[in-house]
């Protein structure tokens, strides 16, 4: 019995040893020799690889001002239960304080910060918080900044519809910030992140492995203030003439570059309708039949029509002038806007060759600019023609464009006959600075030759130059009004609704700027009568401020050959009605700043402008005082500084 | 049967080095209940050393006993086997009665612990020392007699196999199936037939069986209920996070208190699966060392179990042993995936402080036992 209980024990004893055995062999197998691999898969179950946000690139205009930009707001944890933590040698002192200093800096109510805190849980405070109000009490415990970027527009009325929105936030982008979306985004980094089963991660130990590498910035061919600019003189306008709406865009024609680009619409359509709606451009296309015609050598300078006393049967309809004009030449026929005169013009002229010049302009097709929507306008091919289509055609109708394509059309005269192709991107750089693209004109064709363009612009030359509400005391601007019946939505014209527009070169004999201005049914008929004023008004405002858009040295080059502003006389085009001129000061005279405290940036600025001076805007938002100060004086053409609420 | 009592006096070598070797493993215990559970304590709003302390607890509670169980002379558990067994049934019966759950609440599915009022023990526990005290008594009683069927096996079949069943419908399979192993390793080493211990399983199968699949069935019910996506709590999930920790750990692991899967990955980081923590952060260099603390506890015990004073001495030394060494390998072998899982704790070392408590205390009693070595008049 005793042995058989020792030789048992021992049984037991081996079993239990065995047992041992058999688990630190199986030990050994997965820790020594399978080790590495089991190491491997357990990193991988329990890392993460995050993706670190890049911070969008900014936008600027051409000078600089930025338009949009990225910044990093932030959400705030608060753990009540580490803020009053008092194991670390802090006193309540300290806390009510920290808790004093919390409500200060991100502006809540202290009594409300402070009972919130006395609960348990985690406050959670959304904000979003400035970097400016985070700052200074990141370093009070318990408090857990968020970061997170979004997208903020400095002035956010300002080229709002051209800008478009980031797709920040999951909203549709749109505009400029959704054409440019692949540059501005920049490369998202990576990390790898301790996390456990549920997925929560760890701060550390983390492992960066890219950088983020933020979007490039761009630079826009856009002049803010000019931007500016326009967007008051157009929407002053629209209210004025109590218009639908209005477009308005201001090309440089020696690059393409876009200066401003606006469009508003009491409506409420959405986007940019300067892109997107095409409108029959009326007279302002007549100057294209006169470009084939010149073109192709079947009109001489001299050669004249008669004017039939400003009635004329064609084609099975009446063709009446408003103003009769006798034997007009091709130049006096533009300039007076004759109707009969380009069609008795125009009928030299083959299908083929009137369609292929406005090809050649650019219509019918798309312009190519940086924009998610454009609208090619409309052109049929002349096989499509009616009997007097060519005519319609002549006297811009029967083929619609938008105002964008009339500027370029208009920049290609200005820029001897070459069409460029118009772009709103100056130059892309990237975040560290480094230009890795900028720019250069583009030509699409040699839509007419030099010569003929010389000769068109002389005939746009006199069209303001005789006078007109477009002229300016000092220099002068050639440009051509057109009025049409305005279309509706249903594609018929609507009873006693006009699109009044006026496209012009500025400064005449050495256009810096082309600007097409459109009125969408404003209540003055013709467009002289309202587009032209709204140029006016742009240029004199841009001649006041100290924009950078127009080359002052060439403009103080061209005042002495400055002409002397026409006088009305009894051959008054039919299309160019005749407002009372503002008197232009040509003598620069001491005026004193008015009180502008309370107005917004852009009614100040608009207001200084119209006084002659120019401005400089620092901040955004409502004036808060100027530099010099209200109710100094100052001789026009000096700078006047506009300080808002919001400065840097 | 005559036996010699000898007050306590100068500790036999086998005793002293069982207590150091216990005592390591308690410390190194601690230290791994502290260094897998602080994440999930902090987790429940608890301070990280919550669980650490408490096994602490356990441990100065044990040592105590241990102590007491060094000095009580251990016939006094041959007298005590049958109020001990007494106690036990009813302990067990508390979880088992349906007007019983204000003391005894569905914990994670099952009823094993009831709830005393200054903390939780678990009847399972004491009920394993008391039967195989009470195996022993029984069994050095009937002498050479265990080797007859009738009159020697099925007797203590009477006591164990209800008590066991009780347990198994807690439910406790695990440890049911234990604490029957370990009461047959000491009527084996009795001299019991090896072949009615065949009859005993075979006739024992039906009933097993039926609990298997019961058990089954809650446990996949409560892990649909758990966790209705993914199912990280899932047998198969476990056991890979189990040797997916174990291996990672290599030959010198990941260092004390870095081992990551205790994020989460492997559930009972503290308890069922504290070997694989250990695994990870100690690596194969700390699984050497506790195997061989393991084994050296195996080997005094069986050493003393030898040397006994008497039969009941050598049978309590050798089952109370077992006890410890069945449970460990058991514990091992389910987080190396070596068997199927089932919940039992690593003794001295997984958290609970009703097995620690009992472990040391029953490690006292071998003591007491090995202080005698040699006293006893053999038989």
């Amino acid at each position: 019995m005793v042995e058989k209980t020792q030789v048992r024990i021992s049984a037991v004893h081996v079993a239990l040893g065995l047992g041992f055995l058999l688990v630190w062999g199986r030990s050994a197998q997965l820790q020594v020799v399978r080790g590495d691999k089991y190491t491997e898969s357990a990193r991988a179950q329990r890392t993460e690889r995050i993706e670190l946000p890049a911070s969008r690139g900014g936008i600027y205009d051409r000078n600089g001002v930025p338009l949009a930009l990225t910044e990093e707001n932030f959400h705030l944890g608060i753990a009540p239960n580490e803020i009053s933590d008092t194991s670390n040698g802090r006193s309540q002192a300290d806390i009510d304080e920290d808790i004093r200093r919390l409500a200060e800096n991100l502006g809540l109510e202290l009594a409300g910060l402070r009972s919130r805190l006395a609960l348990p849980q985690y406050a959670y405070f959304h904000g979003p918080f400035k970097t400016i109000q985070v700052q200074p009490i990141r370093e009070i415990p318990g408090v857990h900044p968020e970061g997170e970027l979004s997208r903020f527009y400095p002035d956010p009325d300002l080229a709002r519809v051209l800008l478009g929105r980031s797709p920040f936030g999951g909203n549709p982008a749109s505009g400029v910030e959704r054409m440019l979306d692949s540059i501005l985004t920049g490369v998202p980094g990576s990390a790898v992140v301790l996390r456990d089963q549920r997925g929560r991660r760890f701060q550390s130990p983390g492992r960066l492995d890219a950088f983020p590498s933020p979007g490039m910035d761009v630079f826009l061919t856009i002049d803010a203030e000019l931007q500016e600019i326009v967007e008051a003189a157009l929407v002053e306008a629209v209210a004025e003439y109590e218009a639908i709406g209005g477009d308005v865009v201001v090309m440089n024609p020696h690059t393409g570059e876009i200066l401003a680009l606006a469009s508003t619409d009491s409506a409420g359509t959405p986007g940019l309708t300067a892109l997107t709606h095409p409108y029959e451009p009326g007279s302002t296309a007549k100057l294209f039949a006169a470009a084939a015609l010149l073109e192709h050598g079947l009109v001489s300078l001299t050669d004249s029509v008669w004017g039939e006393e400003g009635t004329y049967e064609f084609g099975g309809r009446t063709v009446s002038d408003v103003h009769e004009v006798e034997w007009a030449t091709l130049a006096d026929v533009i300039e007076n806007s004759s109707n009969i005169g380009i069609i008795k013009f125009t009928r030299k002229l083959e299908a083929n060759q009137q369609y292929q010049m406005l090809r050649n302009f650019g219509f019918g097709t798309p312009t190519g600019l940086e924009f998610p929507s454009e609208s090619r306008g409309i052109l049929r091919l002349p096989r499509e023609w009616s009997g007097f289509s060519s005519a319609s055609i002549a006297m811009g109708y029967e083929f619609s464009a938008t105002p964008l394509q009339i500027a370029s059309a208009y920049s290609a005269i200005a820029n001897d006959g070459l069409l460029l192709r118009p772009t709103l991107i100056k130059t892309i750089r990237t975040a560290g600075g480094e230009v890795t693209w900028t720019h250069a004109p583009e030509p699409v064709r040699q839509a007419v030759s030099s010569e003929t363009a010389e000769i068109l612009r002389q005939m746009l030359r006199g069209v303001v130059y005789r006078g007109s509400p477009a002229a300016l005391a000092s220099y002068e601007v050639a440009g051509k009004t057109g009025t049409t019946r305005r279309v509706g939505e249903d594609g018929s014209y609507v009873t006693g609704a006009y699109n009044a527009s006026f496209a012009s070169l500025f400064p005449a004999d050495d256009p810096q700027i082309v600007m097409v201005v459109k009125m969408t049914d404003p209540t003055g008929t013709y467009g002289g009568q309202t587009a032209a004023p709204v140029t006016r008004s742009v240029l004199e405002r841009v001649l006041a401020a100290q924009t950078s858009t127009l080359d002052r040295t060439s403009l103080s080059r061209n005042g002495d050959t400055v002409r002397p502003r026409g006088l009305l006389e009894s051959g008054q085009p039919p299309d160019v009605v005749n407002l009372p001129l503002i008197a232009v000061e040509t003598e620069k005279v001491m005026r004193v700043i008015p009180d502008l405290v309370g107005q917004s940036m852009r009614e100040a600025a608009a207001h200084l402008h119209g006084m002659g001076f120019a401005v400089r805007l620092e901040g955004w938002g409502l004036v808060v005082f100027t530099v010099p100060a209200v109710g100094d004086s100052l001789m026009q053409g000096e700078s006047v500084v506009l300080h808002a609420e919001t400065g840097e | 049967m005559t036996r010699r009592r000898r007050p306590p006096g100068p500790v036999a070598w086998e005793s002293r080095l069982l207590g150091l070797v216990t005592v390591g493993l308690v410390v190194f215990g601690v230290a791994a209940v502290y260094s897998s559970s602080s994440i999930q304590a902090v987790e429940q709003g608890l301070p990280g050393a919550w669980f650490a302390l408490r096994q602490l607890q356990g441990a100065i509670v044990g040592l105590f006993l241990l102590l007491v169980a060094i000095r009580v002379d251990y016939q006094v558990w041959k007298a005590f086997a049958w109020p001990a067994v007494a106690i036990a049934f009813f302990a067990l019966l508390i979880p088992l009665l349906p007007f019983t759950h204000d003391i005894a609440p569905v914990t994670n599915g099952a009823r094993r612990w009831i709830d005393i009022g200054v903390g939780r023990i678990q009847p399972s526990e004491g009920a394993k020392f008391a039967l195989i005290a009470w195996t022993a008594m029984l069994a050095a009683k009937k002498g050479a007699q265990v080797r007859e069927f009738k009159l020697g096996v099925v007797p203590f079949m009477v006591i164990i196999l209800p008590a066991c069943l009780m347990i198994a419908i807690e439910p406790d399979l695990s440890t049911a199936l234990l604490t029957m192993l370990v009461c047959m390793i000491v009527l084996f080493s009795a001299g019991a037939k090896i072949g009615h211990f065949m009859v005993l399983g075979v006739l024992a199968l039906p009933l097993v069986w039926g609990q298997i699949a019961a058990l089954q069935f809650r446990v996949n019910r409560m892990v649909a209920f758990l966790s209705p996506g993914e199912d990280p709590l899932s047998l198969s999930w476990q056991i890979n996070q189990s040797i997916v920790g174990v291996g990672s750990g290599g030959v010198f692991g990941v260092g004390f208190g870095e081992g990551m899967q205790k994020l989460g990955y492997l559930p009972y980081a503290y308890s069922d699966f504290i070997f694989s923590t250990i695994g990870e952060e100690w690596g194969f260099v700390g699984v050497t060392v506790i195997l061989v603390l393991y084994a050296g506890y195996l080997s005094l015990g069986m050493r003393i179990a030898r040397r006994a004073g008497d039969v009941f001495g050598t049978l309590l030394t050798v089952g109370l042993t077992s006890l410890v060494g069945v449970t460990a390998i058991l514990h091992m072998s389910v987080t190396l995936a070596l068997v199927p899982t089932t919940g039992l704790p690593l003794p001295f070392i997984s958290f609970g402080r009703s097995n620690l408590v009992i472990a040391l205390f029953a490690t006292g009693v071998i003591m007491n036992i090995g202080n005698q070595v040699g006293t006893g008049k053999r038989r």
